[in-house]
């Protein structure tokens, strides 16, 4: 963002204080809610137990419907309103989204009805005797890989090694020590396919015939790299960099990120 | 004259959230919008009607965002921008008669008072309160081109793990779109220029010709793009993409470099909300009495030490012709050097955000103006296009299918999804589901049913504004932003629920409607 001076967010930090007696103690329970590293050299958790913060009246206001509300009278209000967001919708489910081309954001949660069924299956302490794991499918290399997790969470960033890759995570749990009731890894659910962005000019698919379409009559055709001006005064073996570096003759490629990152959708 | 042998592009990007608080005068918030209409918007309509004016052809191309026009078209938020103006112009004529002893100090009070009242005739008199006929009169005569963005802002990124609230903020941003210019639009903004190729089919739908990435989303498309972002490619779903240039971003962007940070520009963040007396300074700053900004500021940015001189209205037009200057020259020898290995002469795309121009940049406007001038009448290789006038001179383009990627740090979505805001996301994909549920539910509602359901899909759409995550994420204002989530969420349940058991309490739907009124001609099948 431009022209942002520290003096002036101080400025702007004490302004929120002062707006709101309870904002300084809402950041404090924020800052403690940031992650904490796993053993795991490749994920980060996050708690549960400090999403609960810092109220633990939404645990109550939860069960059937997902929003509190308090109707008071306001002199120039018909309805006067109060939300807070619920903890938990009751569905078995797990989402991802990827947060960069190499990091992945998993969010998962379980119904009581499932939790229930668990128990029934295989025993009261179901939830003791196993652990949850997420298994990674990547499904354009083809490979998978297991984390651990714990039940302190219900979302996790997790580093992958592929870039420009479609992914998808199972939620299951694994007992933690030999049992006769659960023998091996029992699935939960599975989430959503996502792609991982790419992070890289991508060298190897620069093709010897380009493809082009005249967008008004969608008509497609094929032109040889070496008859495209850009390629006259190269060799016969073409690289992406050698064409950029005509036409970007002092940017640095390898390291994009343009200096407008941050500015968008922000008026103070 | 000399042959052309390429073009520029400018693209301003003007959009701020919806805020609209019939409820209480105490949100601050709502001021952002006073702030933008006479720091960005009046200024870049008045510069570009003193090009008309003086026969200079040009052409620029702005989003103007649906929340935008919402508010443009909002008669209690145009009454009170009126009032936020006798206010200024009444501060400033105060400080007229506190500044008498100090000649400077005197000149630049009487240049606000002037500014304001200026403002007001402008408004009232010549736009007749709407700024939306104000811009839609430029792309009538052909100078400029308006496109259109997602509903609300929402990040498509986050939001695509359900298509279909991707595919609602696509089509509302149209249906907008048309009711207040009376076309489809060519172009769209993605929302923090957000982009997945899930959105592709949707935008073709609705008719979007093309879009703005970052210059990433151009340069690790797939196949390699042979002329990076010089030329515009095309999806193989038909979605044409034009890709941010890196060194003009860099010229005006760049904290330490660019453009907005010339010493003789304009101090943001001095201003006398903060440095007056604060008894004579209360009557113009929040409600609860706490500092802000009033928009008055006496001092140029002077260097890098706290030590601020007063501002200089001519050495800071001086600056911006020098810039001008500058910016100018570059775009020529970047243009000679592209079109000797170009078939299609280069595009260099130039997207800004709107509000750098006047409000960041307080001489943004008149660098446009200027610049604009200099390249009509000076002897140089190129001239300005839209996008689309060049899709319509080049149609011929590469395929490749552009990078998921957004114009944010680092540029994917680390500002719309970290610690400070993942909480969010889970709220947002089960409203989300269950706006979907609730249209495949009730195909044919009519009455009040269908109100409440037109409703909870404007409370979605709100709760889904990218701004609010940004916010949390940049550590300001962080309370409202998550105010407005929880009110949007808050809103949406509790009408989703009242809406499945058939108990719409019709008192609370009056009230929300009134205060959520964005989108008045919503459908909310467009879920199904």
């Amino acid at each position: 963002m431009p022209r942002k001076t520290k003096e002036q967010k101080e400025l702007e930090e004490k302004k929120e204080i002062k707006k709101s007696s309870t904002s300084s103690a809402k950041k404090k329970s924020t800052t403690k809610k940031t992650t904490t590293t796993n053993k795991s050299k490749t994920s980060t958790k996050k708690s549960t137990s400090n999403k609960k913060a810092p109220s633990t009246k939404k645990k109550t206001t939860t069960r059937k419907r997902t929003t509190k509300e308090k109707v008071v009278e306001e002199s120039n209000l018909e309805v006067a309103e109060y939300y807070d967001l619920p903890y938990r919708y009751n569905k078995t489910v797990v989402k991802i989204l990827a947060q960069t081309p190499s990091t992945l954001f998993i969010y998962w949660e379980i119904s009581d009805e499932d939790i229930e069924n668990y128990k029934k299956q295989y025993g009261e302490n179901f939830f003791e005797i196993t652990k949850p794991v997420l298994i990674i499918h990547n499904k354009t290399l083809d490979y998978s890989f297991e984390i651990d997790i714990n039940d302190f969470a219900n979302s996790w960033y997790l580093k992958v090694n592929n870039t420009k890759c479609e992914y998808s995570i199972e939620l299951g749990r694994r007992p933690i020590e030999y049992s006769n009731t659960i023998s091996d890894y029992i699935y939960v659910a599975e989430s959503n396919d996502i792609e991982s962005p790419n992070d890289h000019i991508l060298l190897e698919s620069f093709p010897d015939m380009i493809k082009f379409r005249n967008v008004k009559n969608n008509n497609e055709y094929f032109r040889k790299m070496s008859d495209l001006s850009i390629s006259k005064n190269m060799s016969k073996i073409y690289n992406i960099y050698d064409l950029y570096k005509l036409i970007y003759q002092d940017e640095n490629l390898d390291s994009l990120n343009n200096p407008s990152s941050g500015a968008s959708s922000t008026f103070k | 004259m000399q042959e052309k042998k390429g073009y520029v592009s400018f693209v301003l990007h003007a959009h701020l959230p919806f805020i609209h608080h019939p409820e209480s005068d105490d949100y601050l918030e709502e001021s952002w919008l006073y702030e933008a209409i006479s720091e960005t918007y009046i200024p870049l309509l008045t510069n570009f009607q003193k090009l008309v004016d003086e026969n200079v052809d040009f052409r620029i191309t702005m989003t103007l965002t649906p929340p935008l026009l919402s508010m443009f078209d909002n008669k209690l938020l145009q009454e009170k921008y009126i009032n936020y103006l006798n206010k200024m112009i009444e501060l400033s004529k105060k400080e007229v008669k506190r500044t008498a002893n100090d000649n400077r100090l005197n000149e630049l009070s009487k240049y606000y008072y002037n500014r304001y009242s200026n403002d007001l005739h402008i408004f009232k008199d010549v736009y007749n309160c709407n700024l939306i006929n104000a811009f839609k009169h430029f792309q009538d005569i052909g100078v400029l081109e308006i496109i259109t963005c997602g509903a609300t802002h929402g990040y498509f990124p986050i939001l695509y793990v359900n298509e279909k609230t991707v595919k609602a903020q696509i089509a509302v941003g149209v249906q907008t779109y048309e009711k207040y210019f009376g076309r489809k639009p060519r172009g769209i903004w993605l929302p923090e220029c957000g982009y997945v190729p899930e959105a592709d089919k949707y935008l073709k739908e609705f008719g979007i010709d093309y879009i703005i990435t970052e210059s990433h989303g151009i340069l690790y498309a797939d196949p390699t793009p042979i002329y990076g972002t010089f030329a515009p490619i095309v999806s193989p779903e038909g979605v044409i993409a034009f890709g941010r240039d890196i060194e003009s971003s860099r010229q005006v962007w760049s904290s330490i470099s660019g453009y907005p940070g010339d010493f003789n520009y304009r101090e943001f963040y001095r201003d006398i909300g903060y440095d007056a007396d604060y008894d004579y300074i209360k009557p113009y700053i929040a409600h609860n009495g706490v500092r802000v900004h009033t928009g008055i500021k006496y001092y140029r940015i002077t260097g890098k030490s706290e030590f601020k001189d007063y501002y200089n209205l001519q050495w800071a037009e001086d600056s911006a012709n020098m810039q001008a200057g500058h910016f100018f020259d570059s775009r020529n020898a970047q243009i000679e050097n592209l079109s000797q290995h170009m078939d299609t002469p280069p595009i260099i795309l130039c997207p800004y955000d709107a509000e750098l121009y006047g409000h960041w940049w307080y001489e943004g406007p008149y660098w446009l103006y200027v610049l604009f001038k200099k390249i009509y009448y000076d002897d140089c290789n190129f001239t300005l296009i839209t996008p689309s006038e060049y899709i319509d001179k080049y149609p011929n383009m590469q395929v490749s299918s552009p990078c998921r990627s957004s114009w944010g740090a680092n540029g994917y979505s680390e500002v719309w999804l970290n610690h400070t805001n993942d909480y969010v996301h889970k709220h947002l994909h089960v409203a989300g589901d269950r706006m979907c549920e609730l249209a495949y539910l009730f195909p044919d509602a009519e009455g009040i049913q269908k109100d409440a359901l037109n409703q909870a899909a404007r409370e979605l759409l709100l709760a889904q504004s990218s701004d609010w995550l940004f916010i949390i994420t940049n550590g300001t204002m962080v309370d409202y932003a998550k105010k407005r989530i929880k009110d949007h969420i808050g809103r949406f349940t509790k009408l989703y629920y009242q809406i499945k058991d058939n108990k719409i309490d019709e008192k609370f739907l009056k009230d929300i409607s009134k205060k959520d009124c964005i989108f008045p001609d919503i459908d909310y099948r467009i879920y199904r």
